[in-house]
């Protein structure tokens, strides 16, 4: 199913970059007077028992919940797929995620995934967008990360996303 | 001693997370937006907000604000372009004029706050630490795009309800916890 927002598909096209530059000052301000993290709320839960941090992970979630309840109410056909697990299933991927796996499959690739996110974000102090903000503050630590995402990126899309798909289909996965 | 380096380790921390109290009052905006808590909130229904909007010119759903993604998208575009490659870029991305923008805009707002409250400071490094950082943000990338989302497209697909997503909050909280348990091992070592 097609899916509709407020603004049709001529004015979408242009809307894209405008719009989501505009959220992304939005959210680096505030990302860098808060110094938001998501890997460091937990960090700092588990080390210190700090939770300024953490809260902000929480209200995110909560956030978003409350905005796609609200919204798909004013505009249902923008959120098809809401609720996910209701609309396609208990163990349905995240779009974009690499194709062709079985539901079990996902589960494994997503706790694999999700456990390596963790500890590498626990290492460098921090998650993805306290890097790009600390970049942005002058760290030429950060900016090297950045750097990194950007070559995972393109060996990811070129060579390994395939990869990984084909060795988990050979196990069956 | 233990709790010597513990302090040191919590001090250095600090430094880089929490907020220094700045010489003057915040001004009754700016203490909001000191407050991740309303950070959360705020981000979370925008990104609601920036879907109803955007949809139309293509998905993925609850793609309101990734940083893997967004960067994926905005590298891989830019690449496809000067190459002929296609590398995978979500169709959003992919039908619009530009890509998804919102990482070029968390860099410039992120250095607009930093300089309007004096906060940008150049910090150098060596290259083993460069290195480190490099390697860190590309295993990051890889394993983020593997699960589909850095923890923040995550997050909004756990308010989308998404089973999968689920599943990557537990991970991502483990995976914290393992990493902070070695560093507690690493800090206990060196005493």
């Amino acid at each position: 199913m097609a899916l509709e927002g407020w603004l049709s598909k001529q004015a979408a096209v242009v809307a894209v970059p405008i719009v989501t530059v505009l959220f992304g000052i939005l959210i680096g301000y505030l990302a860098q007077r808060s110094r938001f993290c998501s890997v460091g709320g937990f960090r700092d839960l588990f080390l210190f028992k700090h939770t300024r941090l953490v809260w902000g992970y929480l209200t995110l979630i909560i956030g978003a919940l409350i905005g796609y309840i609200i919204f798909s109410l004013l505009i249902p056909s923008a959120f098809a797929g809401f609720p996910w697990v209701v609309k396609n299933g208990i163990l349905s991927p995240i779009p974009g995620s690499p194709a062709g796996l079985s539901g079990i499959g996902y589960v494994v690739l997503t706790v694999i995934s999700g456990l390596v996110v963790g500890l590498v974000g626990v290492f460098v102090g921090g998650c993805p967008l306290r890097q790009v903000t600390m970049t942005s503050e002058g760290n030429t630590k950060s900016l090297f990360f950045v750097i990194g995402m950007c070559i995972g990126a393109v060996v990811f899309a070129a060579f390994l996303s395939a990869w990984v798909v084909g060795l988990m289909k050979g196990a069956g996965l | 001693m233990i709790t010597l380096t513990l302090e040191n380790l919590r001090l250095k921390v600090l430094t880089m997370t929490d907020i220094k109290n700045g010489e003057e009052e915040p001004s009754g905006l700016d203490r909001f937006a000191k407050l991740p808590i309303f950070v959360g909130l705020v981000i979370g229904i925008l990104a609601a907000f920036v879907q109803a909007l955007l949809i139309t010119a293509g998905g993925p759903e609850a793609y309101g604000f990734c940083v893997a993604c967004h960067t994926r998208d905005l590298v891989n575009w830019i690449v496809n372009a000067g190459t002929g490659l296609k590398l995978a870029i979500a169709p959003i991305s992919a039908n619009s004029v530009l890509p998804v923008l919102t990482i070029v805009g968390v860099l410039i707002g992120a250095y607009i706050s930093a300089r309007v409250y004096r906060e940008f400071r150049v910090k150098k490094g060596d290259a083993v630490q460069f290195l480190k950082y490099g390697i860190g943000g590309f295993v990051f990338m890889v394993f983020a795009l593997l699960m589909a989302g850095c923890p923040y497209r995550i997050a909004l697909n756990v308010g989308y309800i998404n089973g999968i997503a689920i599943i990557a909050v537990i991970a991502i909280i483990i995976g914290v916890f393992i990493g902070t348990q070695v560093i507690l091992r690493i800090t206990e070592g060196t005493r």
